[in-house]
C-alpha cells in the first residue's frame, strides 16, 4: 500500500511540472499584452520598456519560467500585474465556490444515479430501464451551457424562483440558505451531466454483479432485495463508478467554468476567463496550477477510495 | 405425508426459456426426504441435478424459468410461492452449500460479516452476540484462528477454508434441510474428503436432513441412505444407497458406477467412460433419453419412454425396458 501511494505521488509531481510548463508557454503565446492593459494603447515605447523591465517580462521566457517556479516552490504565486492583489488571495477567495459547486453536484449525482441504476439493474429491459436508458442518453448529449440557459429561462424567469438567475450569487459566509439557493441551479446543471454518466456505468456493472454466484448465496440467506443491492451488489460494482467519478471531476471543473461565467458566479473559472482577457499572466498561471493539482489530488483520492471498496485491488 | 417426512417433491418440472427455445432441465421428478435423512442426487453434468436442488429451494432466477409440480417443505409449498414467502424459508428452514467457493463468497465483504448477516437479519441477534456466534460457527466448521479469520476477506483464504465458510453461512440459521450442490467440485482432491466428512458430521450433529448433489457415486456411497439417479432431467433409478449400488437395474446407473474411480482398483486401471454425450435438452428423443448411448437399447427404447417401475426391493424404482439382470450371488 505504501509503495502504491509513493508511486502515485511521483506521478503526481511529474504531471504538475508538465502542466505548469504547458500553462506558462500557452499564456505567453496568446495575443494580448499586460503592458497594453496597464498603460493603454497610446503610451510611449519607453514607458512600455520600463514596465516590461519592472515586471521581468523582458527576460528570456525560460528564465521567466524558472523565476516563477522558484517563487511558487517558496509558496509565492506572485502579485497580479493588473489588480496588485496577491494571486493567492484571489484564488483563496474563489476556490471555495468551485469546491462547493463540485461537492453539491456530486452529492446530488450519486444520490440520484445510485437508486436509478439499481432500479434499472433489478429488471434489465423493463420499461423503466428502457426509459432511463433513452432519457440518460438524451441528457448526455445536451451540453451544460444549453442546460444553464434553459434552466435560467424556466426556473429564474418563468417561475421566478428567487436567487436562481444570473448574478444572484450570495457568498456562503453571508447567508448559507440564500447561498444554497443561489448554488442550486449551477449544481443541478453540473449534476445532470454526472448523473447520466454514473447511471450508465453503475447500471451495467450492477447487472454483471447481480449474475454472480455470491448474489445467489446472499439471496439464499433470505435477506431482502434491498439489502442485497445495497450491501452485496453496490460495493463490488462501484470500482468503475469511482474511477469514472475521479476522471469526471476534471471535466466538471471545465463545465463549471462555463456555468460560472454564464451565471456570474465569482469562482475560479470566472476569474480565469477574466484574467485571460486582461493578460494577467500570474493569476492565470496560478489558477491553472492550483486546478491541475486539485484534479490530480481528486483522482488520487478516488483511486484510494477504490482500494477501500475492493480490498483485492490494494494487493498488487 | 407422514410426520417424519420433511420434504415431499412431486412431479416437479423446471423449464427455461432460452433463445433456442424451451429447455426442460428437470422433468417430473418425485421423491421424499425424511427428517434427519440424507439423500444423494447423482448424475452427469447437465442431468438437471443442480437445477433440481435450486428448484427445491425455490432459488431459480426470477425470470425465464417456470416450475410446475409441488415441493412441500415442512408443510410449506415452495412452487409458486412469492419471493417474500420463500425468504422466510431460506436460511432458517433450508440452506444451500454452493458448488464453487471461489465465486460464492462476496469478495468485498469480510467473511465474518457474511456469516453474521444471517444471524443479525434473520435471527435478530445484536452485533456482539452475532459476532460471538459467527466465531463459534467458524470454529465448528474447523477454521483455525477463528477470531482472526472473522475479519478476513475471502481472497486471503484457501479454497477449502472458503468452502468451510460457505458451510458456516449455511448452518448459521440452523436449517432443517441442507442442500449441498456439488460441494467439493471446485476443491483439491485432498480437501474434498475433509469437506464431505465435515458435512456428514454437522448433518448428524445438528440433526439436519441433507440432499447431497454430486456426479461422483463414490461421494454418496457412505454418506447417504438413499439415492436418486438422474438422467436428462428425469429420475431413472432410485432406492436405498445399498440397493442402487448392489442391485441396480438401469444400465445408466451401472455406467455411472463403472466410471467412478475406486481405490480398490489396481493402479493404472483404465477408467470406463460412458460412450457418447448427454443429450441436448432442447431436443430430447421421444423414447428413453439414454437409449442412444445404451448397449442394451432396443427399438422400443427409441420409440417409447420407460416410466419408473418398482423393483423387487421396497422403495427401489427404475425406468428401463431392458433392466440389467441381478447378478447371481450379489450381496443383498
Amino acid at each position: 500500500m505504501a509503495r502504491y501511494l509513493a508511486r502515485r505521488l511521483v506521478t503526481l509531481v511529474g504531471i504538475v511540472i508538465i502542466i505548469s510548463v504547458g500553462a506558462f508557454y500557452l499564456i505567453h503565446l496568446l495575443p494580448g499584452d499586460p503592458a497594453t492593459v496597464i498603460l493603454g494603447t497610446g503610451d510611449s515605447p519607453q514607458n512600455r520598456a520600463r514596465l516590461y523591465a519592472q515586471l521581468g517580462l523582458n527576460r528570456p521566457i525560460i528564465e521567466q519560467y524558472f523565476v516563477w517556479m522558484k517563487n511558487v516552490l517558496h509558496g509565492n504565486l506572485g502579485i497580479s500585474f493588473i489588480s496588485q492583489v496577491p494571486v493567492w488571495t484571489t484564488i483563496r477567495a474563489a476556490l471555495p465556490i468551485d469546491l462547493e459547486m463540485i461537492v453539491l453536484s456530486q452529492i446530488l449525482s450519486f444520490a440520484v444515479a445510485i437508486p436509478l441504476a439499481m432500479s434499472s439493474a433489478k429488471r434489465p429491459d423493463s420499461w423503466l430501464d428502457r426509459f432511463l436508458g433513452a432519457f440518460s442518453f438524451t441528457m448526455l448529449s445536451i451540453p451544460a451551457f444549453i442546460l444553464v440557459v434553459v434552466l435560467v429561462l424556466v426556473v429564474a424567469i418563468k417561475l421566478a424562483v428567487p436567487h436562481t438567475g444570473v448574478s444572484s450569487y450570495v457568498p456562503l459566509s453571508q447567508d448559507w440558505v440564500t447561498n444554497l439557493e443561489s448554488m442550486a441551479l449551477p449544481s443541478i446543471v453540473l449534476a445532470i451531466g454526472s448523473v447520466t454518466v454514473y447511471y450508465r456505468v453503475l447500471r451495467s456493472d450492477l447487472i454483471a454483479t447481480l449474475q454472480q454466484e455470491y448474489i445467489t448465496l446472499a439471496r439464499s440467506k433470505g435477506i431482502s432485495q434491498r439489502r442485497i443491492l445495497w450491501r452485496h451488489a453496490l460495493r463490488p460494482s462501484s470500482v468503475a463508478l469511482l474511477g469514472t467519478a475521479g476522471v469526471n471531476i476534471g471535466g466538471l471543473l471545465a463545465g463549471g467554468f462555463i456555468v460560472q461565467y454564464l451565471l456570474d458566479i465569482p469562482g475560479l473559472g470566472y476569474t480565469l476567463v477574466n484574467s485571460i482577457g486582461l493578460s494577467d499572466y500570474l493569476v492565470v498561471q496560478g489558477i491553472v496550477l492550483v486546478v491541475s493539482i486539485g484534479v490530480i489530488v481528486i483522482n488520487f483520492v478516488f483511486d484510494f477510495l477504490i482500494t477501500l471498496v475492493d480490498p483485492r485491488i490494494a494487493r498488487e | 405425508m407422514s410426520d417424519e417426512t420433511l420434504l415431499r417433491v412431486r412431479e416437479v418440472t423446471t423449464t427455461f426459456d432460452t433463445p433456442q427455445g424451451r429447455l426442460t432441465a428437470v422433468d417430473g421428478v418425485s421423491f421424499d426426504l425424511a427428517a434427519h435423512e440424507s439423500v444423494g442426487v447423482v448424475g452427469e453434468s447437465g442431468s438437471g441435478k443442480t437445477v433440481l436442488s435450486r428448484t427445491i429451494m425455490g432459488l431459480q432466477p426470477r425470470r425465464g424459468v417456470s416450475v410446475t409440480g409441488s415441493v412441500l417443505l415442512n408443510g410449506t409449498e415452495v412452487v409458486g410461492a412469492t419471493e417474500e414467502a420463500k425468504r422466510e424459508l431460506w436460511g432458517r428452514q433450508v440452506a444451500m452449500v454452493f458448488q464453487d467457493p471461489m465465486t460464492s463468497l462476496n469478495p468485498v465483504v469480510k467473511v465474518g460479516r457474511q456469516i453474521d448477516e444471517v444471524l443479525r437479519v434473520r435471527l435478530g441477534m445484536d452485533r456482539s452476540a452475532a459476532r460471538a456466534r459467527a466465531i463459534e460457527l467458524l470454529e465448528m466448521v474447523g477454521i483455525p484462528a477463528a477470531v482472526t479469520r472473522y475479519g478476513a476477506y475471502p481472497h486471503s483464504l484457501s479454497g477449502g477454508m472458503r468452502q468451510r465458510v460457505v458451510i458456516a453461512i449455511a448452518l448459521a440459521g440452523s436449517p432443517q434441510l441442507l442442500l449441498a450442490d456439488e460441494p467439493t467440485t471446485g476443491l483439491d482432491v485432498t480437501i474434498q474428503a475433509q469437506i464431505l466428512n465435515l458435512l456428514d458430521e454437522v448433518q448428524g450433529r445438528l440433526g439436519m436432513s441433507m440432499i447431497l448433489v454430486t456426479h461422483d457415486l463414490g461421494v454418496v456411497a457412505t454418506r447417504t441412505t438413499r439415492l436418486v439417479v438422474m438422467y436428462a432431467g428425469r429420475v431413472v433409478e432410485t432406492g436405498t444407497t445399498r440397493d442402487v449400488f448392489a442391485r441396480h437395474r438401469m444400465p445408466y446407473t451401472r455406467a455411472l458406477l463403472e466410471s467412478s474411480p475406486k481405490v480398490s482398483n489396481p493402479s493404472h486401471t483404465r477408467l470406463a467412460a460412458i460412450p457418447g454425450r448427454p443429450p441436448n435438452l432442447l431436443d430430447l428423443p421421444t423414447g428413453c433419453a439414454f437409449a442412444p448411448r445404451c448397449a442394451y437399447a432396443t427399438d422400443r427404447c427409441t420409440s417409447e419412454r420407460p416410466v419408473l417401475e418398482p423393483a423387487d426391493e421396497p422403495g427401489h424404482l427404475f425406468a428401463c425396458f431392458n433392466p440389467l439382470p441381478l447378478r447371481v450371488g450379489s450381496p443383498s
